[in-house]
């Protein structure tokens, strides 16, 4: 993909922001990976912008498009508050944890072993993506102890099936350590993660599958701040880039949630996977000096 | 294959609901945080464009022009003196104190329900969030 010419004119540079952002936004709900994918690798390669702060836009479209799409799931308490607060405790530190780790390779000037880390991430996040088990009712499973003492338990009306469904977290101890690395992985590449998040409430926790998107979805918000605060503070979250970002990712993913969810399935994941997996593979060529 | 035990097949655990309330505050909040932070982000960019009608991809993106306003003092100082950098400081603000406030929100109806652990699990989250933000962030600049 060829680099824009860094005297591009700033109106027409904000308007290319926006509508590959509307792209991102569109193609990140269609697939469930969020707009993140799309927009940190085109910044890079398309754009010409260094890796933090493309890494830092990510938490700006991250934090955009959860506001932006999580409300309804709220509204609809699909998202369980209690279970998200709970494992925030280990995605939190372990996105600033990785925020952190970002800033300090930067200053050590190891932008590169970040280009590559990133497009192995996003490489490795595309069969995750796939590999979503589609049981919307999960078998149950003895409640821990700990679940117990937190009333790590709800009910939501599920509409499909017509009828009120209960759940009870399960396994809280193995949730916690794949949730801590979704948040270090979320904290250090700015991707929202929620392909380890909803694999850790879906195979570890046993919640079903409605409420453990609504709850990713819920905890992805927290997690971008988390790691969003270290980046601002750190200085590379520019705005004059975040912004047209933050609103086109948004509006791809209000347009791709709402006007085409009959497209939401596994065909058209399939269909836009390639585009992600060739991104992440130039992301890659970019950190070994490759043009 | 194993057979479920009994205790497994209870098809109502017992459950704690937080009170509607909670949901529609929380509700509100993301909607009310994101229109708020992209309207002033919106409105802080357009203002940029028109100040700076000479300005490239290039030299936005070689400089952040943030930079002087991470601070309380500078952020405070540069909103009263109308600076559209300090604005946009401000939009991006807004924008990551959306989800903090939803926590805090958290906080205060499981305190008020009385619940203990998860009123110290969400206090804890909200102290990690702000450390991030005002002390490791800043520290590591």
């Amino acid at each position: 993909m060829a680099r824009l010419t860094p005297h591009v004119d700033l109106v027409v540079f904000v308007a290319l922001l926006v509508l590959v952002a509307i792209a991102a936004g569109l193609v990140g709900s269609l697939t469930g990976l969020g707009g993140g994918v799309v927009v940190i690798p085109i910044l890079v390669i398309f754009f010409g912008a260094s890796i933090p702060i493309a890494i830092g836009t990510g938490f700006v479209t991250i934090l955009a498009t959860s506001s932006a799409t999580g409300a309804a799931y709220v509204r609809d308490r699909l998202s369980d508050l209690r279970i998200g607060m709970f494992l925030e405790v280990v995605t939190v530190p372990g996105a600033i944890l990785g925020a952190t780790a970002t800033v300090f390779l930067t200053h050590a000037n190891l932008e590169s072993a970040l280009l590559i880390a990133l497009g192995a991430v996003l490489l490795a996040i595309i069969p995750g993506s796939l590999s979503r088990r589609n049981i919307e009712l999960p078998p149950p499973l003895p409640q821990d102890a700990r679940s117990r003492r937190l009333g790590l338990t709800g009910v939501y009306h599920d509409n499909a099936l017509g009828q009120d469904v209960s759940y009870r977290a399960a396994r809280t101890t193995p949730a916690l350590g794949v949730m801590f690395g979704a948040g270090m992985v979320s904290g250090m590449f700015g991707i929202g993660g929620g392909v380890f998040k909803v694999l850790a409430l879906e195979r570890f926790l046993n919640l079903p599958m409605k409420v453990a998107t609504a709850t990713s979805n819920f905890m992805i918000g927290v997690t971008a701040a988390a790691g969003a605060g270290v980046m601002l503070s750190a200085g590379y979250v520019n705005p004059v880039v975040a912004a047209p970002v933050a609103v086109g990712t948004a509006f791809g993913a209000y347009v791709g949630s709402r006007v085409l969810p009959g497209l939401r399935n596994r065909t058209v994941r399939l269909l836009f996977l390639p585009v992600i997996a060739a991104l992440a593979i130039e992301v890659i060529l970019r950190g070994f000096g490759l043009p | 294959m194993n057979a479920v035990p009994d205790e497994l097949r209870d098809p109502t655990p017992e459950v704690r609901p937080l009170p509607p309330e909670a949901y529609q505050r929380m509700t509100f909040t993301l909607r009310a945080g994101l229109f708020l932070a992209l309207g002033i982000l919106v409105g802080g960019l357009v203002a940029y464009l028109v100040i700076y009608p000479g300005a490239t991809s290039g030299s936005v993106l070689s400089e952040n022009p943030i930079l002087s306003y991470l601070s309380l003092g500078g952020l405070v100082s540069g909103l009263a003196s109308g600076s559209v950098e300090a604005y946009l400081t401000l939009g991006l603000v807004a924008l990551i104190a959306t989800p903090i406030v939803r926590v805090l929100t958290g906080f205060y109806y499981f305190r008020k329900a009385g619940e203990g652990a998860m009123t110290a699990i969400t206090l804890g989250v909200f102290a990690m969030l702000l450390l991030g933000l005002l002390v490791i962030g800043p520290h590591v600049r």
